[in-house]
């Protein structure tokens, strides 16, 4: 058995339920419902309570908001947190809110955690619904869920875009929700490598000479250098997804840590602990063999061959550089790993590089292929031909100009800067923002919080940006933080040794927002 | 009931959506089983498709000014229209709150009349028992009569700048099933923790007997679970739930007031109710769950609804604090003292107040009364007509004094918005609270108190057109009186609207005190609409300055589409300025800087000094 499976079970600290209101409508079969639950040791009735309650909610304030179901419950001891992930798919997060001050939260930033890991589904497994549909019992679904879901919950990596920790979500016995610490990082976002002109250009061939590698199907690349987006052919929810992934799982970083214990790399930045509920076993063989919620689906079921793309130690560096991943597990083709775009709804094969610390991605279509088993290795034989030259120089273009891990490190700032439009953030680098105090960071916490409210008020009421909005607040340990909105674009900033006069911490964000934003927000 | 509608056109709108699906057809929830805690109890039909239109405006009343009485006639005519089962009652007694206007609401106040004029006769208590058309028309006449009767007053002030609005219960004819009811901005419902229905803003509460059983079941399920339901949002609306002992409190908004504000609301919901009960009517639920608390209530619902529009207009409800009518300090000083000399009688709390503003207050020795206790007190004297016809003594609970026991309230207006509050706590002081307020009165005439009253009505108090150039300078000599107009008036040389450097209006907050000042609206917050937008843009402000265990921060500048608002909070007082969105910030901050020093040139003026005997 795996490394926790002895760990003690609180199981109230975090539930997670994915749930589907158009099954088990008839009275007594309101199990049917359920897709997946964690922990799942928790009690079927108690289970069914979770869900009763959601649907019911979700249900009464259609009452009033048709369009907009239940998206929070708050109350005095736990926070649910809804996402409707397809339509009549929700999934919900139960969290304890506990006395000490790791349980202050943005609602937002637990929402993201949702859409992060739905999306990362639908991108290797194609929609929930669509499952269902292929096989209505549920069994093939909640398999799949189960798997990915726990393996998310153990692998979701905190993403930094220069300081280089990345730690599994259930740490130990601990499981690590965003927190207020977490106030200066957006969830779901790119993190982009400025670069330079000359570089530029050599990013610029080697894409191309890439995509042509695969003759002038639909090929899309992407280009990391350490963790840092360089350059991609994706539109941006496509690009956040297999961003995400790369950085959790294929990036230098999340190599070199999944081999050896990624536990020392836990740093001073911390987030909520909350003990877990179950834990499961990661990489024991007996892992493989899914079960979905207990009643639901026949336990030890080992019908279906599942993939497991955000298992610890899926993919490992060959010696020709192509990241090569075992026992992917998908139907077809067991060792070449696919993903669905969301954008073209394709399906493409997913082909890694790496060569130093430049991770390159390369998607190529399902149909181009007529027999993977031969032909992908072709492909790769002839990137390597083609590219491998230019490869070296753009790593050393790239390496030359890195300004190593506070490169984004602007001193006298904390700060986040997020372009939604794009998906792109760009913050303090991790170890720097764990420096202000707490006061400061909740403080900045419950100014985002009201941020998201502002947004989320405005979304629905026109096609354009939501309101611009400037808002500076000295805190009571007279802190400035800032947040400035304007035309999609979010800046957020923390001046802890500031002036006590609102003038100057304003001069003092119009001259970053000039130096740093092009000008964004002045 | 004039004021009820948005317009004719947009509500027939909803309304012929509506006839195509009767809407009896939708069971909102089958309460009897709701009550068990069941998953299922939760789960109710959902809203029938069809009955959606696509995106329309969501409807409030209190932004609306009255409508011609015809075009009321007919939207009302077709909201009952839409209940097909009442279809018939409902119409003959909308059409007659409306022509026989005078005669129904006569005959009430007839009724009240014969009723006893002195000790006991509560406003209260008048029989409402249950929501039997006659009644409840009754109590929409007698809105219209206060209405009238305040037209008669002067036209300054927060309040005053309202339009007429009419206290009492709206839509009584509507429930969960009508669509109309389903987009009404802001719900409040109390209930009883077994799911009765005990009041409800909008809609008759015994026709929502099962939407508050859901009600309940949501908080019992969550409870059951150990836990406590605070708020859910879907949206732009939020459902908060207030736990009061067997009493539930439960808001629907859709109005984008934080979540501490509607708190705020719903506590102060309670305790109004408390105010007229006490909170030994728990005792009644301990004794049988089931307890029917409607007819304590009857007659109670101009107060209730009162009380729900002043949470968007009066800043008392989110400031905690109480607001003075200007006075020159001789004369609040005189009003103080014959006060006194009558609280040393055995009064234990003598308040003269003008409207929602406080001309002068005395307490007795150690005895403190809560801003929040004397906004209760004066929405529920203002808001039930008994009141105004005649003297009273009426038992009352200051639910922040003493939630447990009734005190008793002698009131007695003095001129039509000038009204003198005698709180005792013994039952049998009618005659000489009598007496007092006859003293009283013969000193007011002497000293001219009620004629300053009326003249500082008209005057209003601080307008942002006189800032002073530079405060500090006057400060001192006697110029500053605030009905004077300075003669170097920012007016005459900025040609923009409002005050100086786009000042457009501002609130004071001294914390010592319990009292705050708030300039009087001009150019361009002149509409109910925009002074209420700027009401709700202060309480965000507030809620977001003053967060619960880790505020309240220092200073906070927001800028929007609509305003520049500059709040600053340090331990002495607490400002809230509105700018023009495109203000310059510099000057902003200068222009609050001398608001500060303007409120205190002119302290004594509009706060009330001193005299105060509070304790805390």
């Amino acid at each position: 058995m795996g490394l926790y499976s002895t760990a003690t079970i609180s199981a109230d600290a975090v539930k997670l339920c994915v749930f589907d209101l158009r099954r088990g409508q008839r009275e007594g079969d309101e199990v049917e419902k359920i897709l997946f639950f964690y922990p799942s040791e928790v009690p079927l009735t108690e289970q069914l309570s979770v869900i009763g309650l959601s649907e019911g909610l979700i249900t009464f304030t259609r009452i009033f908001s048709p369009d907009v179901a239940c998206e929070v419950i708050e109350a005095e001891r736990h926070s649910h947190v809804f996402y409707e992930v397809e339509p009549d798919i929700w999934m919900v997060m139960v969290v304890e809110k506990n006395r000490e001050l790791d349980g202050i939260w943005r609602i937002e930033a637990l929402r993201g955690m949702l859409k992060e890991v739905h999306s990362l589904f639908v991108m290797f497994n194609g929609s929930i619904r669509a499952m269902l549909d292929k096989e209505s019992s549920g069994a093939l679904v909640r398999s799949h869920l189960f798997s990915f879901i726990t393996d998310y919950l153990f692998a979701c990596q905190k993403r930094y875009p220069l300081d280089f920790c990345c730690w599994d979500l259930l740490a130990g016995k601990k499981l690590q929700l965003p927190s207020f610490r977490d106030s200066l990082q957006e969830r779901g976002t790119v993190q982009m490598l400025t670069v330079g002109r000359d570089a530029a250009i050599e990013i610029q061939s080697l894409v191309r000479v890439l995509e042509s590698c695969a003759g002038s199907a639909g090929c899309h690349s992407l280009v990391l250098f350490h963790d840092l987006l360089v350059s991609t052919s994706l539109c941006p929810d496509d690009t956040v997804n297999l961003y995400t992934y790369a950085v959790m799982r294929m990036s230098p970083r999340a190599l070199s840590t999944s081999v050896s214990s990624w536990s020392y790399l836990r740093k001073g930045n911390s987030s909520a602990h909350l003990t877990t509920g179950s834990v499961l076993p990661t990489s024991s063989s007996s892992s493989e063999r899914v079960q979905g919620s207990r009643d639901t689906s026949p336990s030890g079921d080992n019908r279906y061959l599942i993939a497991r793309p955000l298992q610890q130690d899926k993919w490992s560096k060959g010696k020709d550089g192509f990241l090569v991943t075992n026992r992917w597990g998908s139907d077809m083709h067991a060792s070449l790993p696919t993903v669905w775009l969301q954008q073209t709804k394709e399906r493409m094969y997913l082909c890694a590089h790496q060569h130093k610390n430049v991770t390159i991605i390369l998607l190529i279509p399902v149909t181009f292929i007529n027999n993977a088993d031969r032909e992908i290795p072709v492909l790769k034989q002839q990137l390597l031909e083609n590219a491998s030259l230019k490869i070296l120089k753009v790593e050393e273009k790239l390496s030359k100009g890195w300004g190593g891990e506070n490169a984004y490190h602007v001193s006298g700032y904390r700060y986040l800067l997020v372009d939604g439009d794009r998906s792109v953030s760009r913050a303090s680098p991790a170890a720097k923002a764990a420096t202000l105090s707490k006061e400061s960071l909740i403080a900045m916490c419950k100014l985002r919080e009201e941020i998201d409210l502002e947004k989320s008020r405005t979304k629905g009421d026109d096609g354009n940006h939501g309101k611009d909005l400037e808002l500076c607040i000295r805190a009571k340990n007279n802190a400035w933080v800032v947040a400035r909105v304007l035309r999609g674009k979010e800046l957020y900033v923390v001046l802890e040794k500031a002036n006590e006069t609102l003038l100057y911490a304003s001069d003092a964000i119009e001259k970053f927002s000039n130096r740093y934003c092009n000008g964004a927000f002045s | 009931m004039a004021s009820d509608s948005t317009s004719s056109s947009s509500d027939s709108a909803y309304d012929s959506a509506a006839d195509h699906n009767p809407n009896s057809d939708t069971p909102i929830n089958n309460h009897d089983s709701a009550i068990d805690d069941h998953l299922t109890s939760l789960t109710l039909t959902p809203l029938d498709e069809d009955l959606a239109p696509e995106k329309e405006r969501e409807i409030e009343e209190t932004d609306q000014t009255p409508m011609p009485e015809i075009g009321v006639t007919e939207v009302e005519e077709e909201a009952a229209d839409v209940l097909a089962s009442e279809v018939v009652v409902e119409e003959e007694r909308e059409s007659n709150s409306v022509s026989a206007t005078g005669d129904v609401g006569l005959a009430w106040r007839e009724e009240e009349v014969e009723a006893p004029a002195s000790p006991g006769s509560s406003g209260y208590a008048g029989e409402r028992g249950s929501s039997n058309a006659s009644s409840a028309s009754g109590i929409e006449e007698i809105g219209e009569d206060q209405v009238a009767e305040r037209d008669g007053g002067l036209v300054n002030g927060v309040a005053d700048s309202q339009p007429a609005w009419i206290p009492g219960k709206r839509h009584v004819n509507e429930d969960d099933t009508s669509i109309l009811w389903r987009r009404r901005k802001k719900h409040f419902f109390i209930l009883s923790h077994s799911g009765k229905p005990i009041y409800s803003r909008y809609g008759d509460e015994h026709k929502l007997a099962g939407f508050s059983a859901t009600l309940q079941a949501i908080i019992s399920f969550v409870e059951n679970g150990g836990d406590r339901v605070k708020l859910v949002r879907a949206g732009k609306h939020q459902v908060v739930f207030l736990v009061k002992g067997p009493i539930y409190l439960v808001c629907i908004s859709c109005t984008e007031e934080p979540y501490e504000s509607l708190r705020g609301q719903l506590e102060l919901l309670y305790g109004q109710m408390i105010l007229i009960l006490t909170k030994s009517v728990n005792r009644c639920f301990e004794k049988n769950a089931k307890f029917d608390m409607t007819p304590l209530l009857g007659g109670t619902d101009a107060v209730f609804s009162s009380l729900i529009h002043s949470f968007s207009w009066n800043p008392a409800t989110f400031l905690h604090a109480y607001t003075c009518l200007p006075l020159a300090y001789p004369t609040r000083q005189a009003a103080g003292a014959i006060l006194q000399d009558v609280a040393d009688s055995g009064v234990l709390f003598a308040i003269l107040m003008c409207k929602h503003k406080v001309v002068s207050l005395v307490g007795a020795e150690k005895a403190s009364l809560h801003p929040d206790d004397m906004l209760l007190l004066s929405n529920f004297v203002m808001s039930s007509e008994s009141f105004r016809t005649s003297e009273s003594f009426s038992p009352i609970c200051l639910p922040k004094y003493n939630s447990m026991a009734f005190l008793y309230a002698y009131v007695q207006y003095l001129d039509v918005n000038t009204y003198l509050m005698l709180l005792t706590t013994r039952s049998d002081a009618f005659y000489h609270l009598k007496e007092c307020r006859a003293s009283i009165e013969a000193v007011f005439l002497k000293s001219n108190v009620l004629s300053e009253v009326q003249r500082s009505m008209l005057d209003g108090g601080m307008h942002i057109e006189d800032l002073p150039v530079d405060p500090s300078s006057r400060s001192g000599s006697a110029s500053s009186h605030l009905g004077q107009h300075s003669p170097e008036r920012f007016r005459d040389t900025y040609t923009s609207l409002g005050g100086p450097c786009g000042l457009w209006h501002f609130i004071y907050r001294s914390i010592y005190l319990d009292q705050y000042v708030s300039s009087e609206f001009s150019a361009p917050i002149n509409t109910p609409q925009q002074q209420k937008r700027l009401y709700r843009a202060y309480q965000k402000i507030y809620a977001s300055m003053h967060d619960k265990g880790f505020g309240p921060n220092k200073t906070q500048f927001r800028r929007d589409d609509n305003y520049v608002l500059l709040c600053w909070v340090t331990q002495d007082f607490e400002l809230y300025a509105a700018f023009d969105p495109l203000a310059d910030k510099a000057m902003a901050i200068k222009t609050c800087n001398r608001v500060c020093q303007w409120v205190k040139d002119v302290e004594n003026e509009i706060f009330l000094l001193g005299a105060s005997p509070f304790s805390w």
